[in-house]
């Protein structure tokens, strides 16, 4: 059902834009627009509300078209309450997102929430290809959440990256982390990548189900109360946080600190969790808290977005370079692709 | 000279300590017959030189290189009575984005390259049958990803997890509630005091920008110095005070509990650590390279450390033990995956 939405909307693309009150009459299969080189096959991860993402479908191309037209109902990022200041900035950013893959205790079935527990080697190997695939996208900041499944993602995502500039951990937990994490040559820094975690990225707190598995929490707390936590959108579990709760504190950090780097150009990548990263694209797509319930994000392929003139553009998935063709989702990037090109043939 | 010394203090080793600290290395061998794979710790050249070497008799134990008394309680007495052995591994990180630049690190948060990774997998087959319960790393993530990297290897499948102190809800949000998954897990404590010694000044610049910014021979002189510290930052005698302060204070009561611990941090706070459990001079330790990604292990007994040198990979012929417990502890593992 979702590829005929997809084919579909790919034949009628060009000019339309979409109603910015009721959004696009179906969410699903919605794609992005701008395809700029002729004769590729694309693979798209597709964005659905019922099914897991993603969903690869081989697309034809589409004519390279210049047109702006915003797709799936866009947000307008106001800045300083004044639309016109962000228009004057038509500088275009890239947005990626990843979700981190398998860590020990998806492999054993125990809830995880906010206990900080590692990668299993596939989860490493989940990382790396992930990289494979951002490794043409331009990153200038990085934001992790405080959990060393998600940083450990970034970090080796990033050894895949063809730029070579080195990403750098911030230190502000006290004034002596600050000052010990100096660096002393500007050129050096101008290398670097700073990579900035938080908790607010950090995966949904699941109280007092952090541990246990299946069954014990089915004893201790009832099979229907458990799957309330799990489906609903505005129930914690006991101590723990609702996904509501989540999306505050996640949205929130997101409009306050990141949303700021974007407008000044900078590129931005954010490494993070199932719950965190939905929340943010709950905001980015503008879903309903039933469209945000079942959206499922596949672990370790990045997700893509442009910003420009204040709107989130969703580019789906980029493609991974031992896939024939050249992409490019917008001409900044194709260019940017080819500098690379450039620099190291 | 130190492949010398080795041989020599190999057939000497039943009953003497051994006086000299170049090439010395423990006596407890136990199984005959096979080839062990022993990584010395010398003074004058790198560490982890390997050495095939031939068994020696299963004997009992005797002290090596001046082992360290470790007073509990003011009364030496109370820690004998908890004659359990235990573990203790130090793994230094591989290569980090700046290694492969050639910039001085120190203190800045940088990464491993993809070498940096596979070195931290390869140091964890070395110590997939050793048992660990406690994991100390430094607050910079090429120890942490190291430790995390190198426990994907290990066998037991006992899950680490990073303990978070920082703040009231940190400590709260991390709780787990479930006791049979507290018992699979390893706690993980990170601590700036295992951090790689503070340069201050020179970090970030890369030899051609310290020679000019401060002349060559200042910054030989800060490289090879054991107490003189390059602008704001710190001198190998600080960063081994508290380097060695955080692991009296905080990891050696572990080891007394019978805890197996492995510590994954930096070049200079390792050797730090190291100079205290050797007792090296501070000549000795300025000299002392560790290899990365080699782990070294030493056997805590009776209040004493025994270095055992770096244990070999699996891939390497024949079974090898440096104790008695820890052949039980791979017969074991053995038994529960087959």
């Amino acid at each position: 059902m979702a590829s005929t939405a997809c084919y579909h909307t790919l034949g009628s693309i060009q000019g339309q834009g979409y109603d910015g009150k009721t959004g696009l009459l179906s969410r699903l299969g919605s794609l992005p627009v701008k395809t700029v080189s002729k004769g590729v096959n694309i693979e798209m991860r597709l964005l659905t509300r019922g099914s897991c993402y993603p969903r690869s479908l081989k697309l034809c191309v589409v004519r390279a078209s210049s047109s702006h037209s915003s797709v799936a109902d866009p947000v307008r990022i106001p800045s300083n309450s004044n639309s016109s200041d962000s228009q004057k900035k038509s500088s275009e950013a890239s947005l990626i997102l990843i979700r981190h893959g398998e860590s020990l205790w998806n492999e054993k079935n125990l809830f995880t929430g906010c206990v900080d527990v590692p990668l299993t080697q596939k989860g490493v190997e989940e990382a790396i290809e992930a990289g494979k695939r951002i490794s043409n996208i331009p990153i200038d900041t990085i934001f992790t959440s405080s959990l060393i499944r998600a940083q450990m993602t970034a970090m080796l995502a990033m050894t895949q990256h063809r730029r070579k500039k080195v990403p750098i951990i911030m230190h502000n937990e006290s004034k002596q982390a600050q000052k010990w994490s100096q660096i002393y040559s500007e050129e050096t820094n101008k290398q670097s990548i700073p990579v900035i975690t938080a908790w607010q990225l950090n995966e949904r707190m699941y109280g007092e189900l952090q541990g246990l598995n299946k069954q014990e929490t089915a004893d201790r707390f009832g099979k229907d109360k458990v799957h309330e936590w799990r489906r609903s959108y505005d129930i914690p579990p006991p101590n723990g946080e609702s996904l509501e709760m989540c999306a505050e504190r996640a949205v929130a950090y997101f409009r306050e600190q990141i949303v700021p780097q974007l407008l000044t150009g900078k590129n931005v990548m954010i490494a993070a969790h199932g719950n965190s990263l939905r929340s943010i694209i709950m905001y980015l797509d503008k879903l309903t808290s039933q469209e945000v319930i079942s959206l499922e994000l596949s672990t370790g392929i990045p997700m893509l977005y442009i910003f420009k003139d204040g709107k989130f553009i969703r580019r789906g998935s980029p493609v991974g370079p031992s896939e024939a063709g050249v992409y490019a989702y917008t001409r900044r990037l194709a260019l940017y692709r080819q500098k690379l090109d450039e620099m190291f043939q």
